[in-house]
């Protein structure tokens, strides 16, 4: 009896903290998305909430009425979905293609068309609208070696040219993320059918695509969320296009004095129901929940071998990445080497003085360097914790708050970084009890680095949760009637097979964190500035060539770091997988090794 | 799943392992003034007083940040160009009127004295001015305009601030509105301003750019900056219209939540005499090239002096501030 009762105690004890860990989970996501959006978006009903001089809870839907009433407002709603919408569909199909190339093709020169989308996606998105406009003006590079006929220049500074930049700057993102479901798949259902003499293009269309659906939709919500928030583009290439976003429309309302709090969150609001609305739209039609692919069983698939096409591939792949990389980098990289604007590629115009200035460890350029590299390690480092640990709690309840929170991360995505810096401030500057908070405190790095946590969650949430959800529930529960405890079922089944997620989470996260700005403008902590607010210094007060050459070195030392972090991974789990046996082994890699 | 607290410790050890403290620098100045950080350097070299300098970007974001901080100010200086917008924070109990006894050593110029507010919302500490900025490539010099009237030529190629992100543009808008009437004024704009890719651009560096490498051959811009831009060897030249210019102070304004009075008086005192003007001169960047207004300090070389000022009625400014942004961005702003 007595040993029955210490049992139930300490059943209980231990529901108490299973119970305990999940409220302090959920309460950290709320703390780090859920109370900065619902802060903003609040002033949508009451809109002199924070109003400095005479706050109250006085309720108006004037606020929401400027919806309709402004005209530019609306327009700005119609232009981001319209440009959101079709950038999703193009940049799904050009990184799907990407994914399916470097994962199951035999092409030529396969390892360097690997690396293609990481270095597109590191390079950051204020460094490729600063070039695409160089590239472009009137009297911009192309235009100088007479490659720029009038027309091209008014057609890219149109719909046209916008959806171009967008679509080719954003499709890592759907390599990433259907990437990570190819690598899930294997081939064990597609051997069955190429053996019953099915044929291939029918394996994919009834088999591989089905089975994708779920990472195509993801892919097509997050980069339509990722359009939804780009700031870069929307205050560059879209204002000289005459095509009003609502990101810019969200900026004017909060860059002045005083600020337009209401119509900020009323658009805020538009944003984050368009995204909702989107997921919810996806559920709807799928109706069905993701399918359970990684069993441990899966065999690596067999690659296509594509004979002389694969040539012509590979070609593909290289003109995308002229355009997508060699143009903007090579634009940035002469606008780093030159003097003036004006005299653009003249020789006696080359200089080296600006790496020279940006290379120079004692400058402020370098320690605003080296402070990012700090901030985005550690914060990378708390934010995949954290999306581990509330992934692993998401896959205990039910369908509805799965949907709930994944809903919630893809949709603050969509939010601008103004916001969520502003959602931040009022927070932890304006709110009773949080203000008082000495850490993290408003004011010190402690701030900042919570607040990219913050935009980086939903990132690594989006990574981790896809790959957990593909977990098949029969591993876990084999390991359970073995009497393996949840603690070991984690770190020795669930995170080796997740660890690629991971991996590709905390470097997105790194790369993200590193260029981030809108954050780090809000949240800019009294001392130890990060490298963004120094390079938008530098772009503000013209000094562009300078600008270009620390940024160039932001992405060398951004993407040396991740390379070994990378290779270190691969070490790492060459040797456990061969201990193990285990999937780490057959994960596909980076480098192209299967 | 069963669970235990795995799932909170990576959150709580990375939250607790590592902190980093609050500052302990005896002032914190806001600012969007590429000469702070020099001058803030000398001060803090003569005085032993040290100083947090935060620049989270433009004017704009400056003042939409300390609008997010709301009554709960973290500055306790704020140092940017204009002085409509101090008059308004003065008058929202962001600011409180600067001290009498920290302006009253100050040995301003007629310049200076002119633009010094009457309820002391700002301390002047230097001035700028808007002016027309000309490709000398892209316009001859026959053409050149020389009255703000004169742009209607270039209509549909002349690039400009949007007043509702940049001081220095809502500053010059004031004035064109006090010397035109703000019908008229409302009227010649429609007739220049008629390429909204152009008008409502977010900072004067957009402005450079459009007129170096984009459609745009002339534009309406803060002259230092312009200035900074010839000199770095750039086909641009000022031209100071004839019918006047109005003159942009550099407002010192000090917080009303401030618990830092003496090292705030100090850093006036510093910034407002000769060797913290030297301070504020000894760049080559945009804002180093400004009008000094303290008795006895010259201008850097390749600043012209001689401009016909108007200064701005920052009350009436400050009231119409509102209504005169929006009828700008619905015009103008794509």
């Amino acid at each position: 009896m007595i040993h029955r009762g210490l049992i139930m105690r300490f059943s209980n004890a231990n529901s108490l903290l299973s119970t305990a860990s999940s409220m302090l989970v959920y309460l950290a996501f709320f703390l780090l998305i859920g109370l900065p959006l619902t802060l903003v978006v609040m002033q949508v009903i009451f809109p002199d909430v924070f109003n400095p001089n005479n706050p109250n809870f006085e309720m108006s839907f004037g606020p929401l009425g400027r919806i309709f009433s402004l005209p530019r407002v609306y327009l700005a709603i119609l232009h981001s979905v319209e440009l959101a919408s079709l950038v999703g569909v193009l940049a799904t199909i050009l990184g799907g293609a990407f994914a399916v190339i470097v994962q199951r093709c035999d092409i030529p020169w396969r390892k360097t068309v690997r690396i293609i989308p990481w270095i597109v996606f590191l390079t950051p998105a204020y460094l490729k609208t600063v070039a695409w406009v160089l590239l472009m003006s009137p009297g911009g590079y192309l235009a100088e070696f007479g490659l720029l006929p009038p027309l091209t220049g008014s057609l890219f500074f149109a719909f046209p040219g916008l959806t171009l930049v967008h679509a080719l700057g954003l499709f890592p993102f759907a390599t990433f993320i259907i990437g990570n479901a190819l690598r899930g798949l294997g081939s064990e259902m597609e051997d069955a059918a190429r053996l019953g003499g099915v044929s291939l293009w029918r394996i994919w269309l009834k088999i591989n695509l089905p089975l994708l659906a779920p990472a195509l939709a993801l892919s097509f919500i997050a980069i339509f969320a990722q359009v939804l928030s780009d700031f870069g583009l929307a205050s560059t290439i879209a204002r000289m296009s005459n095509f009003g976003v609502l990101t810019y429309e969200i900026y004017a309302a909060t860059s002045s004095y005083p600020i337009d709090f209401p119509l900020a969150g009323t658009q805020s609001l538009v944003l984050l129901s368009l995204v909702t609305v989107a997921v919810v739209a996806d559920r709807l039609l799928r109706r069905k929940d993701d399918l359970k692919l990684i069993s441990g069983r899966s065999r690596p698939s067999r690659d296509y071998r594509l004979g002389y096409w694969g040539w012509v591939v590979t070609v593909m792949a290289f003109i995308v990445a002229f355009i997508a990389l060699i143009l903007p980098v090579g634009a940035v990289i002469i606008r780093a080497l030159t003097r003036t604007l004006s005299e653009g590629m003249s020789l006696h115009n080359f200089t080296l003085v600006n790496l020279i200035e940006a290379s120079n460890i004692h400058s402020m350029a370098f320690t605003a360097l080296s402070n990012s590299l700090r901030y985005a390690v550690i914060a990378s480092l708390i934010s995949c914790a954290a999306a581990v640990s509330l992934a692993l709690q998401l896959e205990g309840p039910g369908k509805f708050m799965r949907s709930s929170v994944m809903s919630l991360a893809l949709a603050s995505v969509a939010i601008p970084g103004i916001v969520f810096g502003f959602g931040y401030i009022l927070m932890w500057n304006r709110l009773p009890f949080f203000k008082d908070f000495s850490f993290p405190h408003y004011g010190d790095s402690s701030l900042l680095i919570t607040g990219y946590v913050g935009v980086a969650l939903p990132y690594a949430l989006i990574v981790v949760m896809a790959s957990i959800g593909q977990l098949a529930p029969s591993l876990n529960d084999s390991a359970r009637l073995f009497g393996v405890g949840g603690f070991r079922r984690v770190i020795r089944i669930t995170l080796p097979l997740i660890a690629f997620s991971v991996l590709t989470g905390f470097i997105l996260n790194f790369i993200h964190i590193m260029f981030e700005l809108p954050v780090s403008q809000m949240l800019i902590p009294r001392t130890e500035s990060p490298a963004p607010i120094y390079v938008l210094r530098l772009l503000n007060y013209d000094k562009d060539g300078l600008a270009c050459a620390l940024s160039l070195l932001s992405m060398l030392i951004a993407g040396g770091a991740a390379l070994i972090l990378w290779l270190g991974f691969r070490w790492v789990a060459s040797r456990n997988g061969a201990a193990n046996n285990g999937q780490w082994i057959s994960t596909p890699s980076l480098t192209g090794d299967r | 799943m069963t669970l235990n607290g795995y799932k909170a410790l990576p959150l709580v050890a990375a939250f607790v392992g590592f902190s980093f403290g609050a500052s302990a620098a005896d002032l914190t100045i806001y600012d969007a003034l590429d000469f702070a950080p020099s001058a803030v350097k000398a001060f803090t070299a003569k005085t032993g007083v040290t100083v947090d300098v935060v620049e989270p970007g433009s004017t704009g974001e400056v003042l939409g940040k300390i609008a997010a901080e709301g009554d709960n100010p973290q500055f306790d200086i704020v140092w940017v160009d204009g002085s409509a917008v101090m008059e308004r924070m003065l008058r929202d109990h962001i600011l409180q009127a600067v001290p009498e006894e920290a302006i009253s050593g100050v040995k301003y110029n007629e310049m200076g004295k002119s633009l010094l507010p009457k309820n002391r919302s700002f301390v002047p500490t230097g001035a700028s001015t808007t002016a027309i900025e000309v490709n000398t490539k892209k316009v001859p010099s026959d053409q050149t305009p020389k009255s703000w009237a004169d742009l209607e030529k270039f209509a549909g190629k002349v690039a400009a601030k949007d007043p509702n992100l940049s001081g220095p543009a809502f500053q010059w808008l004031a004035g064109y509105f006090q010397t035109n009437g703000v019908d008229t004024g409302k009227a010649l704009l429609e007739k220049v301003l008629t390429n909204k890719a152009l008008a409502g651009l977010s900072s004067g560096g957009k402005v450079n750019k459009a007129i170096l490498t984009g459609d745009a051959v002339v534009g309406i811009n803060q002259d230092s900056g312009i200035i900074a831009k010839a000199k770095a060897g750039e086909p641009v030249v000022a031209v100071y219209p004839a019918d006047g210019s109005v003159a942009l102070p550099i407002g010192l304004g000090v917080s009303a939540k401030t618990k830092h009075m003496d090292a705030a008086k100090k850093f006036i005192a510093f910034v407002t005499s000769a060797e913290g003007q030297a301070a504020m001169q000894a760049g080559d960047d945009t804002d180093f090239f400004f009008m000094p207004i303290i008795e006895g300090v010259k201008p850097k070389v390749d600043r012209p002096s001689d401009i016909k000022f108007i200064v701005l009625d920052d009350v009436k400014a400050a009231s119409g501030e509102t209504e005169w942004k929006q009828w700008y961005k619905a015009k103008f702003v794509p």
